[in-house]
């Protein structure tokens, strides 16, 4: 799993943007979507390393947290951002 | 945790820094194109254009404000002596660079180093679909020597985009154009309107479109946005440069434009100056930009440009907002 070919990344104050530079469309990210993207750009290969490594670096053990990296990341699949 | 709906191109508010940036490297070109809004051409690189060390070192502070998306244009951006240390030096600190060039010296070497530094796309410029109408416009280009680069970037597996500049006298061939385009492999094709600035202020009635052929023209567009799609994208802008301007003021687009000498425009079609990349840093560029639009004389010049367009042949008139 990682960011499509022409996605580039970056950490802004308010969270972060995605940037698709072939479309030229934007994508905001609050803090916590960043935080996903962080990872993937990180290296985290797959749903569940992007989860565990939140759950470490938040101290988040919530069921919760598990659903929202999964709608994230779908979310992220079907706008063409990320890539298997 | 949902992803927010698509945000404008234009929120630069609130970023550190530019998403984009359309550098022009040089004002010299090997074409003097009619239309040229930049009246580029032999011989016509600004006399204080940025040294080596100042182009340098305004790339250094471009990655390290991690801009993520950098065009390279001109004049012919493949004329500037560091073209290739710079483009060599953007696409290795992971910007995404694009180049526009007339595709004249796009020759096969040029193509395969191209290929091999990883630009993300060529924009060549074809405007017409076959030579007559091309050489018209691109004065002391060729038609076959544009088609000859083209055919070496898809050689080279480098992506290619192809902008076509309509006027009276090439309007009409646009399907065929956009037709062409996508036979030669492009992923991408653009248009828009002509500017009566530069050049063009020059040969306006000899240039300009009228009001039916752009009508006619957006039309075929459109069909051609259906026709190819999956296959190439059609990228036209029907916007007239008034409604474009007011758009703008109100959401700046979080693009800078660097000229050939350092300075930083709020846009290409207004006159303002917001900095000096030889004498200012980057960031501080960047905040004079983001309230540069939103200074009085800013919003003054695009209600008078609405009332007279053709004060927009003083885009070269530099207003410098500092």
């Amino acid at each position: 799993m990682k960011l499509a070919q022409f996605v580039k990344f970056r950490e802004e104050k308010f969270g972060g943007v995605l940037f698709e530079t072939r479309s030229e469309k934007v994508f905001t990210l609050s803090a916590t979507g960043a935080a996903v993207v962080r990872e993937i750009a990180a290296g985290a290969a797959d749903e569940a390393q992007v989860t565990a490594r939140l759950k470490t670096r938040y101290s988040d053990a919530s069921a919760s947290l598990e659903t929202d990296v999964r709608e994230f990341l779908s979310s992220l699949k079907t706008q063409g951002l990320l890539v298997e | 945790m949902p992803l927010p709906p698509e945000a404008p191109a234009s929120a630069s508010s609130g970023l550190s820094a530019p998403l984009y940036v359309a550098w022009q490297l040089t004002n010299e070109c090997n074409l003097a194109c009619l239309h040229c809004i930049e009246e580029s051409g032999p011989g016509k690189a600004f006399k204080d254009e940025l040294s080596d060390e100042h182009a340098f070192a305004v790339l250094r502070q471009i990655v390290s404000a991690q801009v993520p998306y950098l065009c390279f244009s001109g004049g012919e951006p493949l004329a500037h002596p560091n073209f290739w240390e710079l483009a060599e030096h953007a696409v290795s600190n992971g910007i995404g660079l694009k180049i526009e060039s007339n595709g004249h010296l796009l020759d096969r070497e040029a193509c395969r180093r191209l290929a091999a530094i990883g630009v993300q796309a060529v924009q060549v410029s074809l405007d017409g679909a076959g030579p007559e109408s091309y050489g018209r416009l691109r004065v002391r280009g060729r038609w076959e020597s544009a088609l000859a680069g083209i055919l070496n970037l898809r050689e080279a597996c480098v992506p290619v985009e192809i902008n076509f500049s309509p006027t009276r006298f090439n309007a009409h061939e646009i399907a065929s154009a956009v037709d062409l385009a996508c036979e030669l492999g492009a992923v991408g094709f653009y248009t828009g309107r002509i500017l009566r600035a530069g050049n063009a202020q020059k040969s306006w009635d000899l240039l300009a479109p009228s009001e039916q052929q752009y009508a006619a023209y957006f039309n075929i567009l459109r069909e051609k946005t259906e026709q190819h799609k999956g296959r190439m994208r059609v990228c036209f802008h029907e916007m007239g440069l008034t409604e474009e301007l007011k758009y703008r003021l109100k959401s700046p687009a979080a693009l800078f434009i660097i000229l050939p000498n350092g300075k930083v425009k709020l846009i290409n079609a207004l006159p303002f100056v917001c900095g000096d990349l030889r004498t200012q840093t980057f960031p501080e560029v960047w905040r004079a930009f983001q309230s540069g639009w939103t200074r009085p004389e800013v919003a003054r010049f695009v209600a008078d440009l609405e009332k007279d367009p053709a004060l927009i042949s003083r885009i070269h008139q530099w207003v410098e907002l500092n």
